[in-house]
């Protein structure tokens, strides 16, 4: 009987453990997420802030008609449309590292990550 | 004047034990879009965010009037430009700042040493290309090589002798009336060595200042515990539908890397692309390679280097860089392999 109630109290412990390991698990993933963020600024302003781990589309119209769209997808991040001449923005690779950045020069956009997955280089040279 | 925003405020905060004692120095990173034509990126530590705000300030402004000063399609009130001094080829020399005259003696040297490949006299036929890759751009259906005979017309005043610099007067003067100086290949790598050498004598001391992709590292940075360690700078996939954005990433301290690349800017006739490095051989658009990377201490060196190796053949640019002391490069050829000069893949990251 006593090495049963042990055995139990055993199982209750470990079940606290578990508990409190899932929970604080899922803690650094929510908090992890949720400080993932794609934002998008129009001449230095802030036009959308939105999250990294929700797929979207997101048009960008300015006053001058200047448009660019932007695809979020599975945590990846990419121009997919603008009306700029060059449309280095729609050719730029795909974006998912913290504080990686697609720029469309002529219109003044920037789409940058926050606090996603660290990024292992300082900057790219091109 | 422009205020620079700090857009990106801590990255990471690190315990700084140097020689002067424990002090808290924090990592910051800022932009901005209005120079050069491009994106200027400067990451780098500061006790705070104030003291980096300023440093990032003294960096804009000093870009600011390099980039006044050497460009060729813009009027700056009371500045002359090297606008100013194509405007006047053949009528009158043009008293400019002494940081046009750097500029031009140091490309000129830079041309003398990669054996005219990288002639800032050849703006005659670099206009030309430029203005139908513009058109060409706006409207791909309309988009057209430039005529053969044109080129090789203008090719006729693109010779550097005919620049003259008179330094005691302060002049410039382009002898030849249809002559045109285009400091495109050289001047943002220039113009970034000169203000890091500034910014470093105001203590800014463990940075990176990139302008456009032509990325110059000061000092170090520092990892989690403190300690000192290179740079991590990434050259860019060519492939630009990869999800790896990087073909390779260095670790760099105290040097520059710039590349020189055909799949930014460049137009397409009858579904064949035409980028804007020009041959000076062929005044056409060279063929050998997808990009060049040029590692060396010099920014401006960098950059001028990596567009005239681009110019030449793979065995001429390997002879030129091993003969040239800490720089090397690597290069992607056109059909995607990579070639390296011998000391190169010592800066790679393993
Ligand atoms: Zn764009």
């Amino acid at each position: 009987m006593g090495n049963k109630m042990l055995k139990r109290n055993d199982m209750i412990m470990m079940g606290i453990v578990l508990l409190i390991a899932l929970i604080s698990l899922g803690f650094f993933f929510l908090n992890k997420k949720e400080g993932s963020a794609v934002i998008i600024t129009v001449d230095g302003e802030i036009y959308q802030q939105t999250e990294l781990d929700q797929n979207n589309t997101i048009k960008i119209k300015q006053d001058n008609g200047d448009y660019n769209e932007v695809i979020i997808e599975d945590g990846y991040v990419w121009m997919t449309d603008a009306d700029c001449p060059d449309k280095l923005c729609v050719k730029h690779n795909k974006i998912h590292y913290d504080h990686e950045t697609i720029v469309c020069l002529p219109h003044k956009v920037v789409v940058e990550i926050v606090g996603g997955e660290e990024n292992t280089v300082d900057i790219i040279a091109k | 004047m422009k205020r620079v925003v700090t857009i990106i405020t801590v990255i990471a905060m690190i315990f700084n034990l140097t020689a002067c004692g424990s002090k808290a120095e924090q990592r910051f990173e800022s932009s901005f879009l209005e120079l050069f034509d491009t994106v200027t990126t400067i990451v780098g530590y500061a006790p705070d965010e104030k003291t980096f705000t300023e440093y990032s300030q003294m960096i804009y402004d000093r870009l600011e009037e390099y980039h006044q000063l050497y460009d060729i399609y813009h009027d700056y009130e009371g500045v002359n430009n090297i606008k100013t001094i194509n405007d006047n080829a053949g009528i009158r020399p043009v008293k400019v700042d002494q940081k046009i005259i750097d500029l031009l003696e140091f490309s000129i040297q830079a041309d003398q040493l990669t054996n005219d490949n990288v002639n800032i006299a050849f703006g005659s036929v670099l206009s030309i290309w430029h203005d139908y890759r513009t058109i060409g751009i706006d409207d791909p259906l309309s988009a057209e090589l430039p005529p053969t005979e044109e080129l090789q017309e203008m090719a006729k005043h693109t010779d550097i002798s005919n620049v003259k610099i008179d330094k005691e007067a302060s002049t410039v003067y382009l002898e030849d009336p249809l002559m045109k100086l285009d400091v495109g290949a050289i001047a943002k790598g220039y113009a970034t060595e000169m203000t890091a050498n500034y910014i470093i004598e105001q203590g800014f001391i463990n940075g990176m200042i990139s302008v456009g992709g032509n990325v110059r590292t000061i000092g170090t940075k520092f990892d989690d515990a403190g300690s000192k360690i290179p740079w991590s700078v990434g050259i860019q996939n060519p492939d630009q539908d990869s999800t790896q954005p990087t073909v390779h990433i260095l670790q760099l301290e105290d040097m520059s890397l710039v590349t020189s690349g055909v799949y930014e800017r460049y137009y397409t006739v009858d579904g064949k692309r035409y980028h804007h490095i020009i041959d000076p051989e062929t005044l056409m658009p060279s063929e050998l390679f997808q990009s060049v990377s040029i590692v060396c201490k010099d920014s401006g060196m960098a950059d001028a280097l990596s567009t005239s190796i681009f110019n030449m053949t793979l065995e001429e640019g390997k002879e030129l860089i091993e003969s040239l002391e800490d720089t090397e490069a690597f290069w992607i050829l056109k059909d995607g392999t990579y070639e390296y000069s011998t000391g190169f893949e010592t800066y790679i990251r393993k």
